[in-house]
């Protein structure tokens, strides 16, 4: 059988480069299983846009220079109102140092995705939902693609209890940090939403905050709540028993 | 919206260093412009329109001032990355890891690139642009962004070992 005619070159790329409809994609992969020379191509150009992504890859990994840091965020430092009692934001990067030497060789080509954590009501049923429903303070949770959620501690303030939520990204370099609060209504919602860069920590690039500033503004959002004492494991447990029933 | 503003831009950085490292071949270089663009950008932070993709009005900053300073400095070729310079030693290259020498065959490759073309390709290939969205970018026709696709492939496949002249 004789193979059918080459296709064009600039259709064999808009193929490759994802800007064909289905039908002609469709229509591309029919031709390809026909044409071997075309289809040598079309995987020449998929390794040559992988061995680009990957050549140019090591800045996606790497902490944010602190001059390109401060240029965009300025120099002024968030609230330095610390409350002493409360386990710093931080925490699960550290925890999670040794995993994350790990992640950080390989997840970091990918592109950026938004924002785990969004401010605004949880959707029930979602994994946020579930982790605040029922995940005790401290204990992380791996959330798949270099990102971890764990929960810092419960507090209760004059709108009823929140948790306090820190989320990690390695391969965006990145850790949130969020204050969720219960409604007994509507569920849980999140108030704020801190973000700061991570930066490679000791000799094996495990990743830590930045500067805390996150950790530190959340101060701020919970003395407005009148926030308490966080719950000690045993208050904690009791009321996740409870399903949060005060 | 300021505080949003910047917040955006810092989780931005990481993609747009990546950019400019592309461009440059540099990594030094690379974050200097990163740093000129973000300081234009907060600059001119009313200038942005808040629902429109930021990432691409970054890449546009970006690739303006590499543009502005190439002029203005009339620099020849594109300055190699201190780690790839050892491939000039043959002897050496050799006994690098496999997958080494093909990234550092990939820079060396995209720093033959005119500019014009390196910037479609990195936009494209590397940050998954479409070709409308780089046209838009960049102010060209997706015509134009087409043919500049087209040429760099056909200037860089090669290099990588790849695709071994036309077949067709």
């Amino acid at each position: 059988m004789t193979p059918p005619p080459a296709m064009d070159r600039t259709r064999l790329a808009a193929f490759v480069d994802g800007e064909l409809s289905p039908e002609e994609a469709a229509a591309v992969v029919m031709h390809l299983a026909r044409n071997p020379d075309d289809q040598a191509y079309v995987d020449d150009l998929f390794a040559a846009n992988a061995a680009l992504a990957q050549a140019f890859a090591a800045p996606m990994g790497d902490p944010l220079p602190a001059p390109l840091d401060q240029a965009i965020r300025g120099t002024a430092p968030a609230s330095a109102q610390v409350i002493a009692f409360r386990p710093r934001a931080g925490l699960l990067a550290g925890a999670l140092a040794l995993a994350a030497s790990l992640a950080a060789a390989v997840l970091l080509f990918r592109p950026m995705d938004a924002q785990s954590l969004a401010a605004g009501p949880v959707p029930s049923g979602s994994p946020l939902a579930e982790a605040l429903a029922t995940l005790p303070s401290g204990t992380p949770l791996p959330q798949g693609e270099g990102r971890d959620l764990m929960i810092l501690s419960t507090l209760p303030t004059d709108t009823g209890p929140c948790r306090e939520v820190e989320a990690l990204d390695r391969r965006a370099a990145r850790m949130e940090v969020a204050l969720a609060c219960l409604d007994p209504a509507r569920g849980w919602s999140i108030a704020v939403v801190l973000q700061e860069p991570l930066l490679p920590a000791g000799e094996d690039d495990a990743f830590l905050p930045a500067e805390g500033a996150a950790a530190e503004g959340l101060s701020a959002y919970l003395d407005q709540r009148g926030a308490g004492l966080a719950l000690s494991p045993e208050e904690e447990a009791a009321l996740i028993a409870r399903n949060w029933a005060q | 919206m300021q505080d949003r503003f910047r917040q955006d831009l810092v989780a931005l950085v990481p993609k747009l260093r990546r950019f400019a490292y592309s461009l440059t071949g540099n990594r030094q270089d690379g974050d200097d412009l990163v740093q000129a663009a973000c300081e234009k950008a907060l600059r001119n932070a009313a200038q942005f329109q808040a629902g429109t993709r930021m990432d691409s009005w970054m890449y546009r900053i970006i690739q303006t001032l590499w543009i502005d300073d190439r002029r203005s400095h009339q620099r020849r070729g594109t300055a190699m990355d201190p780690d790839d310079a050892d491939l000039s030693d043959e002897g050496k290259a050799a006994s690098l890891p496999e997958d080494r020498m093909m990234l550092a065959q990939t820079r060396a490759a995209m720093a033959a690139l005119p500019e014009a073309q390196r910037t479609v390709l990195a936009l494209v290939a590397i940050e998954g642009l479409s070709y409308r969205e780089t046209a838009e970018t960049l102010d060209i026709p997706v015509g134009t962004v087409m043919s500049r696709l087209s040429r760099a492939r056909e200037a860089l496949l090669p290099k990588l070992g790849l695709s071994q002249g036309p077949r067709q």
